[in-house]
């Protein structure tokens, strides 16, 4: 018999996530993502000087403000004819990079590690490590006081990490990783004053000067991190893609094997170039790598609470909320590519960089480094199964993450003290233009849109990652990435529905930046009445 | 604290870190150790951190907090009963939490709300955790979405105190310019319909720094309610305008403005007023304080401020990148002349007349207490 487990809030994410799903003999039939927070922002933007609009997107969200910013000031610059001095790009690559390394950090300690690792078995801990036992100790006092609640309650489940020696460790590097983290955000804070929120990029350029300075005081911060991602992140991420129990999640959770991404970090001064190369791949056949183009992407509304002829390409969506719209269950659209639902992210950049690889069209970076950490094998299997799970997720953002901090340290020794790092051009508003910047984040692909009319902003837009990821069913009622990737996943106690938020979590969805609106035909007022 | 497994240094070591960040001498560390392990010996102080219309954005700052570290704070000195951003539980077992929590710590637990609260259409713009009654979609019955609104009646009544986090908590922000819309409302407001008596303390800053809400917790806990300004904010933290502290302040009354982002004087940083700076009416530490473990500031990375730890951030401070209104620079120059006091009157003057426009005329001075 047929039963519904709602999971609301969906924690350890960005935001306001709820999930439903309908399980039948301990398998999940079907499954809704219902993004359940609205702001709407973004409309006040209208009729607002267009160098507010990355101050004011980048505050969409608190843990993605540094793509939205960089998104929004490569669009204003494309606005704005500009022509991005070296430093300029590559202080941004590099602010960028550090922002991919603490988000990357974020999700897999803070976020998504206590989903596989007991943290009451650190009480058991009998190893010799002075930081351990005094983590022991601490934990010990907080279950004797009955003080655990940042803990537990948890979803309870049989394979959980326990053994007391690996389970320390990992407990260990959990709280390491926080440190790990907030030292990427001080990399950031170097050239962009703070994080999050940060003034540091603008149209035209960046605000602060390399210096032989603050290039040394970035390259040791990075010099440490990359340390801790090679000896700490990846080797945890082989470390549990090893653990026998959780064999089946190398498949288990595939979001139905359609991948998008736009391609990002610039390495020339047109932006041709791409560190992160951009392409589409679909139904797992990585050997097969599309080339993308933006004018496929459509918005659907049907299942979400907006009215109906909010159905439009992004370029001129827009937006007019409807809480009492029947057969609605989320704030989220439905973006599609060619009416193809997308998964974007890590996932995808790195299978459209391993499928280019592949084919000869992007020079070996990823694949030396799954041979590196001995995963080949495994990996070249999931490729003949044409599916990839929860755990390959989490693995392609270990690897996207070092492959961008070894980056990074190249991209440092590019910079030249003294050069331009502002093109004045970003300061020339024109009466009427267009713009738009394709960038990746952490999350995936992220795109803004500007129209400028009477040096003023006309219209606004952004599609954003977890949008794809996060998205309800379409008009032709196929299902988001997400709601696809729990269909078929083992819930033998419905109490305790963990592969399901296993399976939510390895997307890192990011529900503020899912629920964007922008309106530019409506100015905003409405007849709702305010209780 | 001897039982929760911390040592007798590193306690003194918490005391020490509690000065630092209160701004207070270190001749209070043997007072603030012991009033630590007061509240060591009655149990950790309880706190429910829930988010409205959030970005997350507040909790993604404290995670940069440097002394204590995150970690400190949520194994030493707090006992965080639901933070939806980091911790363990999902679904029905979390907001059972919150439940228990309100029940059993009546009139005990601090009360952290991120993000303002939507107030329209029943407050279906934000929801959290669900209800007893069901809605159907798409043929089948789903338990219905509880608003963040009936959270608020739930958690504040048995609050020792609120706490509004961030500067769209404590007036709207960025969200609350769309009020029209979704209902936005400022947590304090909600706290006054369901308890006009109810403390609540505002931080602003988009985001808040994470020394002003650790801080302020932990004076809260030490010293009872702190003293606020006008906004109710700390006075400790939001007592003095940026511009006063500023590292470029010299440039601004020798009249040197930075016009073009290329020009570089390491001898003395321009002044960014005329790029839009906000710091002659915005009220914060940090050109003292600074950001992300002091590594830098805003203006110390050449962008302007842009008050975000005002009342009136975003709507009533755009245009953010140009120029204060109704300045006249040449009128400004002479304030070298004349001197630091001068020049103090001067941007007092600014930021006083200026507000006074964009709030239409209410008050005579919004900038915060002086």
């Amino acid at each position: 018999m047929a039963q519904i487990v709602t999971i609301d809030p969906v924690t350890r994410i960005e935001g306001h996530l709820r999930i439903d799903v309908e399980i039948e003999n301990g398998v999940v039939k079907d499954a809704w993502s219902s993004g359940t927070m609205f702001r709407g922002f973004e409309m006040l933007l209208e009729g607002k000087h267009p160098w507010d609009a990355q101050q004011v997107t980048e505050r969409i969200c608190g843990v993605c403000p540094l793509v939205h910013g960089t998104a929004s000031s490569y669009n204003l610059d494309d606005a704005m004819g500009v022509d991005l001095p070296d430093n300029a790009r590559i202080i941004r690559n590099l602010c960028l990079g550090a922002n991919f390394i603490q988000s990357h950090v974020l999700h897999f300690y803070t976020l998504a590690a206590l989903d596989y690792v007991d943290v009451t078995a650190v009480l058991n801990y009998t190893g010799g490590d002075p930081a351990l036992q005094a983590l022991k100790g601490k934990l010990s006092g907080l279950a004797k006081a009955n003080d655990l609640y940042f803990f537990v309650p948890r979803y309870e489940s049989e394979d959980y990490i326990s053994d007391p020696e690996l389970a320390t460790i990992l407990v260990g590097h959990y709280v390491e990783a926080l440190e790990a983290r907030k030292k990427a955000q001080e990399m950031l804070s170097i050239y962009y004053g703070r994080m999050p929120s940060f003034v540091g990029t603008i149209p035209g350029g960046v605000t602060s000067h390399p210096t032989v300075d603050n290039i040394e005081a970035f390259r040791s911060r990075l010099n440490e991190l990359r340390f801790w991602i090679d000896s700490v992140y990846v080797q945890d991420i082989v470390t549990i893609a090893g653990v026998p129990e959780y064999a089946p999640f190398m498949t288990v959770g595939d979001s139905g094997g359609n991948y998008l991404a736009y391609g990002g970090f610039d390495l020339d001064t047109s932006g041709s170039e791409k560190f992160l190369p951009s392409g589409y791949v679909l139904g797992n056949n990585v050997a097969s790598v599309n080339d993308f183009d933006e004018s496929d992407i459509f918005e659907y509304v049907t299942h979400s609470w907006y009215k109906e002829d909010c159905n439009k390409a992004p370029a001129e969506g827009h937006t007019d909320p409807d809480v009492h719209k029947k057969e609605a269950y989320s704030f989220i659209k439905s973006p599609r590519l060619d009416d193809n639902p997308m998964e974007v992210g890590p996932m995808a950049r790195m299978l459209v960089m391993a499928g280019r690889e592949l084919a000869g069209t992007y020079p070996e970076t990823l694949l030396p480094l799954i041979d590196q950490v001995g995963l080949t094998d495994a990996v070249m299997g999931l490729v003949e199964a044409g599916a990839f799970g929860i755990l390959p997720r989490h693995a392609m953002r270990a690897f996207e993450c070092k492959l961008i901090a070894d980056k990074m340290a190249e991209w440092l020794d590019e910079l030249v003290p003294g050069e331009k790092i502002w093109d004045s051009k970003g300061k020339d508003i024109p009466d009427s233009s267009q713009g738009m910047g394709l960038v990746e984040g952490p999350r995936g692909a992220l795109g803004h849109w500007i129209t400028i009319k009477n040096k003023k902003i006309d219209n606004y837009q952004c599609v954003v990652p977890t949008t794809w990821n996060a998205s309800p069913r379409d008009k032709n009622d196929n299902r988001g990435p997400i709601e696809t990737s729990l269909i078929g996943l083992p819930v033998p106690d419905p109490e305790n529905p963990i592969n399901v938020v296993r399976c939510v979590r390895s997307f890192d969805p990011c529900l503020a930046c899912a629920i964007h609106v922008i309106h530019p035909e409506h100015n905003g007022v409405k007849a709702f009445r305010v209780v | 604290m001897e039982k929760k497994g911390v040592s007798r240094r590193q306690f003194i070591k918490y005391a020490g870190a509690t000065a630092a960040l209160l701004g207070l001498s270190e001749a209070l560390v043997p007072e603030i150790a012991r009033a630590l392990e007061q509240l060591s010996t009655s149990g950790k102080p309880p706190i429910i951190w829930m988010q409205g219309q959030s970005c997350s954005g507040c909790a993604v700052s404290f995670l940069n907090t440097n002394y204590p570290e995150a970690a400190e704070v949520v194994l030493n000195e707090l006992s965080v009963r639901f933070q939806p951003t980091v911790m363990a539980s999902s679904g029905y077992q979390s907001t059972n939490v919150i439940e228990d929590t309100v029940k059993e710590l009546n009139g005990q637990y601090v009360f952290v709300v991120e993000g303002p609260i939507p107030t329209a259409e029943g407050g279906e713009f934000c929801t959290v955790g669900v209800e007893d009654t069901t809605k159907e979609v798409m043929g089948k019955q789903f338990p219905k979405d509880k608003p963040i609104m009936k959270w608020m009646e739930e958690v504040v009544p048995g609050a020792a105190a609120v706490i509004a986090l961030g500067s769209c908590a404590s007036f709207g922000g960025i969200p609350g310019a769309n009020a029209s819309v979704t209902g936005t409302t400022p947590v304090q407001d909600i706290v006054a319909d369901i308890d006009k008596d109810k403390p609540v303390i505002n931080i602003g800053g988009c985001p808040a720094h994470p020394d002003w809400f650790v801080g302020t917790v932990l004076d809260y806990l030490l010293n009872g309610l702190p003293e606020l300004d006008r906004y109710n904010r700390p006075k400790m933290f939001f007592g003095q305008l940026i511009h006063e502290n500023c590292e470029r302040r010299a440039a601004f009354d020798a009249g040197l403005f930075l016009e073009d982002w290329n020009d570089y004087n390491p001898d003395m940083k321009l002044c960014l007023f005329k790029m839009g700076c906000k710091g002659p009416v915005t009220y914060a530490d940090c050109p003292v304080r600074r950001w992300n473990s002091k590594v830098n500031w805003c203006v110390g990375a050449g962008g302007p401020c842009h008050g975000c730890a005002e009342p009136a951030f975003y709507k009533d401070l755009s245009p953010l990148y140009e120029p204060l209104p109704n300045v006249n620079l040449v009128s400004l120059q002479p304030a070298v002349n004349l001197g630091w006091i001068a020049a103090g009157a001067t941007a007092a003057g600014i930021g006083g007349h200026y507000l006074y426009k964009q709030l239409g005329g209410k008050k005579e001075s919004e900038g915060g207490e002086e």
